[in-house]
């Protein structure tokens, strides 16, 4: 079964060397830089990122590119490392003179790029990066076009309540998000009159997580609210199962993801993902770009893929607004951007972070990922 | 709370039999080779990523697949002891040191690379619903790794203590010299030892495999728990290794009682402690 999927990442890798080949050649071409993690830990689902991206750039040139000329995404890989981020980042905008930067996946390393981005004045947008800090910084080159861990809790909290459940207990991996998880669904829940009766914070490498689910199973709650990788989700969800807890289990992260679901088998039955993008979204748009996906890499798009998709798209509409490829007035078509995408309309507030869209509550039913509710982040 | 406390003691006893089937391999190569294997958890990763290729990828039975996993990581482990660590034996433990960190990033990429990074599950005949037995709650390959560890852990001993070969063993450990001049072939005997140790590490990582998945990084933490729990049980003991296991498994169980968060650190607590009092380990070398 795996050929075609270990496959895929060097097929992909040979499609962005392409695609930097042909940079090289045209100098008139609009050229914009991606700093993905391309090896490392995360490869895969960087890959699946630049997977949608490609299909992004591939649709702008058959549209007849952006001002006229050829569209150009120059990928390098920061493998979710800060500093090799930062030399990506560097050489793309020094030596390859990109007009704009997207990247870099994670929120450490996307932090680092965007100090880069603002010492050159050169536009930079995330669609992954959700730690909150981010759109904090007061840095005016930088957009986010995804939902933080805080405002997804808002888009959800009344959600979950409605779904009858007051007790709610936490397993979430030890890291700044899955903490933020903990502290941003608690104060939620808890304003709307919930209460927090577990909080279990396990260790990205534990992989025997009876005793913390033991912990929950001995507080009862009505609902456990996860936020886990997939492998920390495919273990958790079989472990509450085996311990004999049997209340929903709802999750930020890979809860939506075909890794996931192939890990997890029927043990998944249920199980609610919290997340800014599924496969099976009801929509024309994305039922092509989910065929166009399949078609091409032989496997579901992930959220990354969407996003690689949408920010490639977002950054391609704001060149076309501003009428040229000066930085500056790239960074102001961008802040006036109303794009109607795979999930909804996406405008950016003042401090970048973008607003309006639609993000999902995923339910699994025979093994695969059902919208079952949405919500939408509101104006900040 | 009390209600709920088998599940803790019964969640002790699994994890800590876990870390006493890895630690067993090491109580070989380490307490008894003396060479620090860094590269232990690798082996152990090698172990379930052969069970996952030859069940999820050959078509072979789980059983047969668990005990062809444990021959061919064994078979390794004697070649390694030919090609490296047969010129290392009279070397300072540093360079043992040196020699299994590098070894450990190698297989560490070669799983990589091979495999790649996605996490993989081994298809196994156990159903995956929780068994329930009065106020514990468990799962079949749980159960059924827990019954193989112990058999196994009884069999090694046995071999040690009542067989001919592991008297040759023992003498050997406790004096090559004499043990080479009454006719024992050493280097033989060194091989073999390798590759039991790395075959125990192999069941460990093909058991573990079933009950969790396989993924290239997951023999990193598996190192750090075995070397724990040899020098808490006593450099070469195999009872100290069981015991060693075991009350690390228990007391990080009950650790979570009191914080989960505080769980690791409970487990390090004891460890100290015991190591205050008794510097040579709970048993001493056999």
């Amino acid at each position: 079964m795996g050929s075609t999927k270990k496959m895929a990442p060097l097929a992909g890798m040979a499609a962005a060397a392409m695609v930097g080949a042909w940079a090289a050649e045209a100098s008139a071409d609009v050229v914009v830089g991606a700093v993905y993690p391309l090896s490392g830990g995360v490869a895969y689902d960087g890959q699946t990122k630049l997977n949608g991206a490609q299909i992004a750039v591939d649709e702008i040139n058959a549209a007849g590119g952006v001002l006229g000329e050829p569209f150009v995404l120059e990928v390098e890989d920061g493998a979710c490392n800060p500093a090799q981020s930062v030399s990506a980042a560097e050489k793309l905008i020094t030596e390859t003179n990109v007009v704009s930067i997207l990247g870099a996946f994670c929120s450490s390393s996307s932090g680092a790029v965007m100090e880069v981005a603002e010492k050159y004045g050169i536009p930079h947008m995330t669609g992954v990066s959700t730690a909150v800090t981010l759109t904090e910084r007061g840095n005016p080159w930088f957009f986010r076009a995804t939902a933080t861990t805080s405002l997804l809790a808002g888009a959800f909290g009344e959600a979950i309540m409605d779904a009858g459940v007051s007790d709610v207990a936490f397993l979430v991996v030890n890291d700044d998000w899955g903490r933020a998880v903990a502290e941003s669904y608690g104060s939620v829940i808890e304003e709307l009159g919930g209460s927090v009766v577990a909080t279990e914070i396990f260790g990205r490498d534990e992989t025997d997580l009876f005793p913390y689910v033991t912990n929950i199973k001995a507080a009862s709650p009505d609902a456990v609210i996860t936020a886990a990788n997939t492998q920390n989700a495919a273990n958790l969800t079989t472990q509450l199962r085996q311990l004999g807890v049997t209340v929903p289990i709802m999750g930020e992260g890979s809860f939506s993801s075909q890794a996931y679901l192939d890990l997890v088998g029927e043990m998944g039955e249920d199980v609610v993902g919290l997340v800014e993008y599924v496969p099976s979204i009801d929509s024309p748009e994305n039922a092509a770009f989910v065929e166009e996906y399949v078609s091409r890499y032989d496997e579901e798009p992930t959220k990354f893929s969407a996003a690689g998709y949408w920010t490639v798209n977002i950054m391609a509409d704001a060149i076309e607004r501003a009428g040229s490829t000066e930085p500056e007035a790239i960074r102001e078509a961008l802040a006036a951007t109303n794009y109607d995408g795979l999930t909804g309309n996406f405008q950016f507030a003042e401090n970048g972070q973008a607003y309006n869209f639609t993000v999902y509550m995923a339910r699994i039913s025979d093994g695969e990922p059902e919208v079952i509710g949405s919500g939408q982040i509101p104006q900040p | 709370m009390i209600e709920i406390l088998p599940q803790y003691l019964f969640n002790g006893v699994l994890v800590g039999a876990n870390y006493a089937l890895i630690a067993l391999g090491l109580t070989v190569i380490f307490g008894l080779m003396n060479i620090a294997n860094f590269a232990h958890g690798q082996f152990y990763m090698m172990g379930g990523f052969m069970a996952y290729v030859l069940t999820a990828s050959l078509g072979i039975g789980y059983f047969p697949a668990i005990v062809i996993a444990v021959l061919v990581v064994a078979a390794a482990g004697v070649v390694l002891d030919r090609l490296i660590f047969f010129r290392l034996r009279a070397k300072p433990l540093i360079s043992s040191v040196l020699v299994t960190i590098g070894l450990s990033i190698l297989l560490e990429n070669l799983a990589l690379l091979l495999w790649g990074p996605k996490p993989e599950a081994i298809p196994s005949p156990f159903s995956k619903m929780p068994v329930v037995l009065g106020p514990i709650f468990a799962s079949e390959a749980r159960l059924f790794a827990l019954g193989v560890t112990f058999a196994t852990i009884a069999a090694v001993h046995v071999a040690l203590r009542y067989t001919r070969w592991g008297k040759a063993v023992r003498a050997t450990f406790q004096q090559p010299e004499a043990a080479a001049l009454s006719g024992i072939d050493v280097d033989r005997l060194y091989a073999a030892c390798f590759g039991i140790g790395a075959g125990l590490a192999a069941l460990g990582g093909a058991l573990l495999g079933s009950i969790f998945f396989v993924h290239p990084t997951m023999g990193g933490i598996a190192t750090l728990k075995a070397f724990i729990v040899v020098i808490l049980g006593g450099m070469g003991s195999f009872p100290g290794a069981i015991a060693g296991g075991l009350l690390l498994g228990i007391s990080e169980s009950l650790g979570t009682l009191v914080s989960s968060a505080y769980k690791d650190a409970i487990g390090f607590i004891l460890v100290i402690l015991i190591l205050l009092y008794r510097p040579d380990g709970l048993f001493r070398r056999a």
